[in-house]
């Protein structure tokens, strides 16, 4: 008995349908509606984007409009910009941005409201200067309004440190470290006393940190490359020190060898933002109040932290803003600190019962007052709207070094290379 | 439809209930299937962040995707992992088959127990495959070191996530081939393996001298199906190896060691929003897979002429 054909297209059938199972597997969507009335008004943020107490209290305050909160999963950014590209209905009235995406959206300033027409101009004193100036476009607009930020800090762990002879109290520890050379020079020390402990979880977690304390990225406010400067070498060269010395553990934050060092005393110590304490806690419960956080070494810098803004397609922006600006105010960052681990972009808020409470995590410690003197010293970074896509190759030859151990010079080259490649076509000069 | 369907000449307007019955299909694959693809070749010669004014840029999104060494090592990539998973799927998949077309009992349960990989969340999948590879605490290097073996950095040594992602696909796509190949071996008529049986062959030698050679047709097609799949895999590396960084997200992993020329398509179009360039790397994708039916095609044609 031969093949038939009809036996053949019947397999082939059965092979696209499993094809397509298996393609739309990863994908999930939660659509909006954009049906309503003309005081309906959407607004679109990311779980633990905002407190949803806050939030919900908005939809009974503001009666003038319908207010409509929409909690949006997967690649926000992915979503947002899919939907204001084909314009309509579906666009929200109010959105969040996340910040590491923010710079992207500064191109398109006209497609958004600028809040200082909105009277903006009359709160800036209350939000920290460095985040306001960071949610204007070059010509002076002001498209988003500040949510959360995110300073970094040292988060270690005490009886770790304790067992290698280093300091465990905050004030201590952010004294002898206050310098990258001193915190390698800790990690060496620690090595030698807890064999497999680690100080530094992985070159980027040295190198994005240091980026961001410097005055400048990967390119200037006229749109040139200065990504091959003393001011990104210096950051490079200090992860590569890291691994190097032998104190890198090479861990990518988020594995499971991330969690499972964390929870067991490996990953001695993490540079990051102030969220980095809520993945602490998730990844590892059982170290309960064995954790410290101090200032980190060589300053401060900035990850993450977001913004909301108004699309031009909102009808009614006067009473957007009045909801963004009460969602934001220095109380309401209170309830978002406690409700989301948002921390505030308003000063006035650190000193706020809210964020002078102990944490029992961090052994007793409030985390404030570290990261709240830490917030006031970030320096302000222009961030072009090609600063991601410049910045990838060196985070990549970052990997190369630590997961093949290729030449840092060589791979510097590579990277400033690389980069001045994509630069290029994207229209960096 | 039946043989003694009337002969005469209706108007092409009378058959409207039998268009509009097919044309769901068209209007959908119009409006998510033909409509993007043509916008894709339009989108690879400009410049667009999906939001501002598109900028036509001719060829350059091509030129320096031919001097792109990113996109050459996720060809490369590509090829390893579509290397490392067809051929233990398909082996395991044949030899599945054959077991499952001599089974006497439960012969259902089997086949459901081995199509389900197929149909389970590649997500979640991968994620579990994400704690078996890990390197300190995985189940992998668990049994490596039960035997004596070093330990390998599965997920951050460039060939050992090769093998992680290559190991997903095995695990996902055998129970399917399996399935497909079992089907193909109930339509091998029974009197060639009793008279095989009467010359003396045991099953070993029925199997590659009777089952094999009956199937070619069908292993073909899931050569080329896997080939199409293979050169589009995409979701295994993103879940793997996706977003380890907030910063950088879906580059690959360690190394780029799991960058697949899909995922760098999507990293470029959707983390960078540099749509002009996506669609370019997306059709420098269909150009490989065009290839590779061409080669596919000649293979055939040569085995029809012998």
């Amino acid at each position: 008995m031969e093949l038939s054909r009809r036996r053949i297209l019947q397999l082939g059938m059965f092979g696209v349908a499993g094809l397509a199972t298996g393609g739309t597997a990863a994908c999930s969507t939660s659509a909006s509606g954009g049906s309503g009335g003309d005081k309906a008004m959407d607004l679109w943020y990311w779980a633990d984007g905002l407190s949803k107490k806050v939030v919900d209290e908005a939809v009974t305050r503001f009666t003038e409009v319908e207010l409509r909160p929409q909690q949006i999963g997967g690649n926000f950014k992915e979503k947002l910009v899919t939907t204001m590209s084909s314009g309509g209905t579906f666009i929200p009235d109010i959105t969040g941005i996340k910040g590491e995406d923010f710079a992207s959206f500064t191109p398109q300033a006209d497609r958004f409201h600028n809040l200082l027409e909105l009277g903006a101009d009359k709160l800036a004193s209350q939000y920290l200067p460095w985040k306001w100036k960071k949610g204007m476009t070059k010509d002076g607009k002001l498209i988003g309004f500040p949510i959360d930020i995110g300073p970094t800090a040292h988060f270690y762990r005490r009886d770790v440190y304790a067992q290698a002879g280093l300091p465990s109290e905050p004030d201590k520890v952010a004294s002898q470290m206050s310098t990258w050379e001193d915190y390698f020079a800790a990690g060496v020390e620690l090595k030698k006393a807890v064999p497999n402990a680690f100080i530094v979880s992985e070159a980027w977690a040295v190198y994005n940190v240091a980026v961001g304390q410097a005055n400048a990225r990967y390119i200037d406010e006229s749109e040139r490359f200065i990504g091959d400067q003393d001011h990104i070498r210096k950051a490079w060269d200090l992860a590569v020190r890291a691994t190097q010395l032998g104190i890198n553990a090479k861990t990518k934050a988020g594995t499971p060898d991330w969690n499972a060092g964390l929870a067991g005393g490996t990953l001695a110590s993490l540079t990051g933002a102030s969220w980095v304490a809520v993945d602490i806690q998730s990844a590892a419960k059982d170290t309960t109040g064995k954790w410290g956080v101090a200032a980190g070494p060589g300053g401060t810098a900035n990850i993450g932290g977001s913004f909301l803004a108004i699309p031009k397609e909102c009808q009614k922006p006067d009473v957007a803003f009045k909801i963004i600006s009460w969602i934001l105010s220095p109380e309401n960052q209170a309830k978002g600190f406690t409700d989301s681990a948002l921390f505030p972009s308003t000063p006035a808020t650190y000193t706020m019962p809210a964020l002078t409470s102990p944490s029992e995590f961090l052994g007793g410690q409030i985390p404030a007052q570290v990261l709240g003197p830490a917030a006031q010293k970030i320096p302000a970074q222009y961030e072009s709207p090609n600063d991601q896509a410049v910045s990838a190759p060196f985070a990549i030859e970052l990997g190369n070094i630590e997961a093949s151990g290729k030449d840092p010079n060589t791979a510097w080259a590579d990277a400033v290379a690389e980069a001045k490649r994509v630069g290029q076509r994207l229209g960096v000069k | 439809m039946s043989a003694a369907a009337p002969r005469t000449r209706r108007s092409k307007r009378s058959y409207w209930p039998q268009y509009l019955a097919i044309s769901p299909f068209f209007v959908i694959f119009a409006a998510f299937g033909l409509f993007p693809v043509l916008f894709s070749l339009y989108l690879a010669f400009h410049r667009w962040n999906g939001l501002g004014e598109m900028e036509f840029v001719g060829l350059d999104q091509f030129r320096f995707l031919v001097e792109d060494s990113t996109f050459w090592l996720a060809l490369r990539n590509t090829f390893a992992i579509w290397f490392l998973s067809t051929v233990p799927t398909l082996c395991f998949a044949l030899v599945i088959a054959a077991m499952l077309n001599s089974a006497v009992r439960f012969t259902s349960v089997y086949r459901v127990a081995y199509f389900v990989p197929n149909i389970t969340s590649l997500v979640a999948v991968a994620i579990f495959f994400g704690a078996v590879f890990s390197t300190n605490f995985g189940l992998v290097n668990a049994f490596l070191q039960t035997a004596g073996l070093p330990v390998v950095e599965w997920l951050t040594d460039p060939f050992g996530m090769k093998i992680a992602v290559a190991s997903v696909m095995t695990w996902q796509w055998t129970g399917y081939n399996a399935i497909i190949y079992l089907a193909g071996m109930q339509a091998i008529p029974s009197d060639l393996y009793e008279a095989a049986k009467v010359d003396g062959a045991g099953p070993v030698q029925a199997f590659f001298r009777i089952t094999v050679p009956m199937l070619r047709p069908i292993i073909l097609f899931t050569v080329i199906v896997s080939t199409v799949n293979g050169l589009q895999s995409f979701t295994e590396s993103q879940v793997l190896f996706g977003s380890n960084t907030t910063l950088n997200p879906n580059t690959g992993g360690p190394g780029q060691g799991a960058l697949t020329m899909v995922l760098y398509f999507y990293h470029q179009a959707f983390d960078n929003r540099d749509f002009g360039y996506g669609a370019a790397i997306s059709w420098a994708v269909f150009l490989v897979i065009v290839l590779f039916a061409v080669i596919n095609w000649r293979l055939v044609q040569r085995r029809a002429s012998e």
